[in-house]
């Protein structure tokens, strides 16, 4: 059976190709998220570093292990997805060759053990070219990170001996749970299909493939339900993991779907149109295939990106709403006396930066955090930020939860300022949580001793007197601090924030996107493999090979656009949960679809499934089809 | 090998088409058995049925003693291994493997470890000793049925079964083929051949007749002359 294997791997090289390489770009990208994860969460703070910028320090790691976390999931999801389906795909297209060893006396379990142990063979090639792969994706991600400022300078990832486990480990395992189902069905394949000229009969929408896609569809859904339920942070976590499910939702059902939104997709009257027409409602299975990684790219970048969007400009907007101020003011050390000395100024809510470790919960629920916390005026808070009455209780060794939602409204906090135990308080009051987040403790003036807050980054909020000299007035606070107008300063923050999410979602989505579409090139090249002889056909039947060429072109632009349709389908899902959380949040609901993004995905995949099918149709017909016809198998 | 009472019906209601019709036969054991009729006539459906390819949906269809019809899959697989051999139109042999290893295919399918001289001499039965090494794309179309002959015959099957065995092939390519045939049934070998060809059907020793799934007509030790006036008259009484 080895020869066996051997033989078929020669001969059949493109299939297993593309297995390898789904294999081989899995295993890199898992391994290096892994790896840079791991390389975080035990990062130390280099030594000389003050209690302060030790904090944080910790607060930003804290940051960058979630990212990862993040990134690791979604290189783990793309692996799994891309593998098992290029698996099933390949074993699909030998249904012929293993009805034939089925004819000549082969049993099921021999069928099987074919399989998985070409399944297990690849997973080991594939792993064994990954692992060095992986340290160059590292590579290369390490110093996106650098350069988005995300990680310091000396941070690099390391590598771990263990690694090696794992990802032949992932290798293998995603590669023969992949061939598994495929499998399991090829062997029940009946020797009788081995006669018929083409193979690839059977059915596509299996019960596996049933139960996949409405198991995920009602995954997705209820994600979406919940959301609006999950307050900020769990609403956007929510919403933008609506994407997966929906997507392995769309994939499996897309047999059903793809052939149908390819008859509505115009093709043209010629002969060619009609053969792509034709082609479409024959061949589901490869359909479904070239459409599934295309559904899982547009789903996780257009989708993620756009509910990451539409959150970070939800809060902007409710950041805008809650101000209510002419002028801000940021100083170094609190400033708010030197601020309202100044003639024309009404009030200035003056709150000063520190950061913090707080404690919450008791014994085995003990939690420690590390965030920021804010000294604050709290009726000036208040008036600035539309907390209303929440904060009027706030006075005296007492804190306040912060409007980051991160710490709970009522018990007690232990709270560490930098080199200072203030022990536990009571938290007597909670600013209303936002959606753009803030600090995750508010503390009234005096439990900070002055040498602390001297050197402490402080920003005020000033509404100027009815009828002051506004020019005037401004040139009186430049003498305190640095001034600007709120309205500038909402953009200028406004674009800071948009422009860090943006990073972030390339961190994420910049390699998980190429290896999606790594996955679609597959899958077009696996499934012209099979298609010299009906192309030999076609052309036989009296087409040009223009012809054939040009219906293949039209056949993969169709399954292509029917893809991107239901990917956005399943972007839709997340928008719709990000839509209905924020308006739950903030009582406005807000939808910010990143249109060049989804513009641009949407050509790269028609230009890249384009280039591809002219390639291998190209290729599929370079020889006479006579000569492919005779030389019968 | 013995059919009782074999039906095979296509589709259901009115639409339903009775392929074999309550067909009772014996193919006798050391024989050549051809099968003719015209073109839907179910004789291919009637080899997959006594092959056990093709489940059957009444009657019995047993080889020695073994009830095909109540055979699981893994004891059908056990015959395709060892009693049954197949040939067909399209040689369906395997395309990545040379002669030699397509031929020892089903003895190590059977888990056997194949004795090269056992191979040479399977191929040499069939005149390709010297083709072992051939891929069968490097093989004309009457080699390649020569090779899929002799991978049927490795076993040494109680029937071997043929479906339009010289269908693709020219007439002198033919001619190899059923000569190849003939020496295999002189030695003992039981076949049951499907053809339409009355050349062909006239080497063998008999030649059933099918109509609409029924046996009709059958004929012993008659010239192609002579098939093809029978088969002529009944393609014309349809």
């Amino acid at each position: 059976m080895i020869g066996m294997s051997r033989a078929g791997l020669a001969e059949r090289w493109q299939l297993f190709a593309g297995a390898f390489l789904s294999v081989t770009l899995g295993v890199a990208l898992v391994q290096s998220s892994l790896l840079l994860l791991i390389s975080a969460a035990t990062y130390r703070p280099p030594a000389g570093l003050s209690a302060a910028e030790r904090m944080e320090f910790t607060d930003s790691t804290a940051a960058v292990v979630s990212m990862l976390g993040i990134i690791l999931g979604i290189a783990t999801f793309l692996a799994g997805f891309i593998i098992s389906s290029t698996f099933a795909f390949t074993v699909a297209q030998r249904r012929r060759d293993l009805a034939l060893l089925r004819l000549v006396g082969a049993g099921r379990g021999q069928v099987r053990r074919l399989l998985l142990g070409e399944a297990m063979l690849l997973g080991t090639l594939g792993a064994a070219v990954g692992v060095p792969l992986g340290l160059a994706v590292m590579a290369a991600q390490t110093r996106l990170l650098h350069r988005m400022g995300f990680v310091p300078d000396g941070f690099h990832g390391q590598w771990r001996e263990w690694i090696l486990a794992v990802s032949f480990g992932t290798g293998i395992v995603l590669a023969v749970a992949g061939a598994m189902v495929a499998a399991r069905r090829a062997a029940r394949v009946r020797p009788l299909e081995a006669l018929r000229e083409t193979g690839d009969a059977a059915r596509v929408m299996t019960l596996t493939r049933w139960l996949a896609g409405l198991l995920f569809f009602g995954g997705a859904l209820a994600l979406i339900i919940v959301a609006p339920h999950g307050g900020p942070d769990g609403g956007a976590a929510m919403a933008m993991n609506v994407p997966l499910p929906a997507a392995i939702a769309a994939a499996a059902l897309s047999p059903l779907v793809v052939p149908l939104l390819g008859r509505l997709l115009p093709t043209g009257s010629g002969v060619a149109g009609v053969l792509a027409r034709a082609n479409l409602w024959d061949a589901r299975r490869r359909s479904a295939s070239v459409a599934a990684p295309l559904i899982v790219l547009v789903a996780l970048v257009v989708g993620t990106a756009g509910a990451g969007q539409t959150f970070t400009s939800s809060g902007i907007d409710e950041l805008r709403r809650q101000t209510h101020a002419d002028l801000v003011v940021e100083t170094t050390g609190p400033a708010g006396a030197a601020i309202t000395a100044v003639p024309g100024v009404a009030t200035a809510s003056t709150e000063t930066y520190l950061p913090v470790t707080y404690t919450t919960g008791h014994g085995e629920d003990a939690e420690t955090d590390t965030g920021s916390a804010l000294i604050i005026d709290p009726a000036a808070y208040a008036a600035a930020h539309s907390t209303g009455s929440a904060l009027t209780r706030l006075s005296g060794r007492a804190v306040a939860a912060g409007p980051s939602g991160d710490v709970p409204a009522h018990g007690t906090v232990v709270v560490e300022l930098p080199g200072l135990e203030l022990g536990e308080m009571p938290i007597v009051a909670a600013a209303p949580t936002t959606m753009s987040g803030g600090a995750d403790l508010l503390l009234p003036p005096g439990v900070a001793p002055s040498s602390l807050l001297a050197s402490a980054p402080t920003r005020s909020f000033v509404t100027l007197r009815p009828g002051a000299d506004a020019s005037a007035t401004r040139a009186a606070l430049a003498k305190v601090g640095t001034v600007t107008t709120t309205d500038d300063w909402l953009t200028a923050d406004a674009k800071d924030r948009t422009r860090t999410s943006d990073k972030i979602m390339l961190v994420i989505m910049g390699l998980g996107g190429l290896y999606a579409l790594i996955g679609v090139v597959n899958s077009i090249v696996i499934g012209a493999a099979a298609r010299r002889r009906e192309f030999a056909e076609a052309r036989i039947t009296g087409l040009t090979r223009t012809q054939v060429i040009r219906s293949a072109l039209l056949e993969s632009s169709a399954v292509t656009a029917a893809g991107l349709l239901l990917g956005a389908l399943a972007a839709a899902g997340a928008y719709g949960a990000a839509v209905a959380s924020t308006a739950a949040v903030t009582g406005h609901g807000t939808l910010s679809v990143p249109w060049p993004l989804a513009g641009a995905v949407c050509a790269v995949a028609l230009l890249v499934t384009g280039a591809t099918s002219l390639i291998t149709s190209w290729s599929a017909t370079r020889r006479p089809p006579i000569t492919l016809l005779a030389a019968r198998e | 090998m013995t059919l009782r009472g074999v039906s095979r019906v296509y589709g259901r209601g009115p639409a339903a088409v009775r392929a074999v019709d309550d067909v009772t036969i014996e193919f006798p054991r050391g024989g050549w058995t051809a099968v003719m009729g015209p073109s839907g006539s179910g004789k291919s459906t009637l080899l997959h049925c006594a092959a056990g390819l093709e489940r059957v949906d009444a009657g019995q269809v047993l080889l020695g003693d073994t009830d095909l019809t109540a055979a699981s899959d893994r004891a059908l697989t056990a015959l395709r291994r060892d009693r049954i051999g197949f040939v067909f139109q399209s040689f369906n042999l395997i395309g990545s493997l040379t002669a030699a290893q397509n031929v020892a295919l089903p003895l190590r399918l059977a888990g056997r470890r194949p004795r090269g001289a056992e191979v040479r001499e399977t191929l040499a039965l069939v005149g390709l000793a010297d083709r072992a090494r051939h891929r069968p794309r490097e093989l004309s179309g009457g080699q390649q049925q020569r090779v899929a002959i002799a991978r049927a015959m490795v076993t040494r099957p109680d029937v071997l079964f043929a479906d339009e065995p010289t269908g693709a092939l020219d007439s002198s390519a033919a001619r190899v083929v059923l000569d190849l045939m003939r020496q295999m049934a002189d030695a003992g070998q039981s076949i049951v051949m499907v053809t339409h060809d009355p050349a062909a059907a006239a080497r063998a020793n008999a030649v059933i007749f099918l109509r609409d799934g029924r046996v009709v007509d059958r004929l012993a030790g008659a010239g192609p002359r002579e098939v093809a006036d029978r088969l002529a008259s009944w393609e014309a009484a349809q």
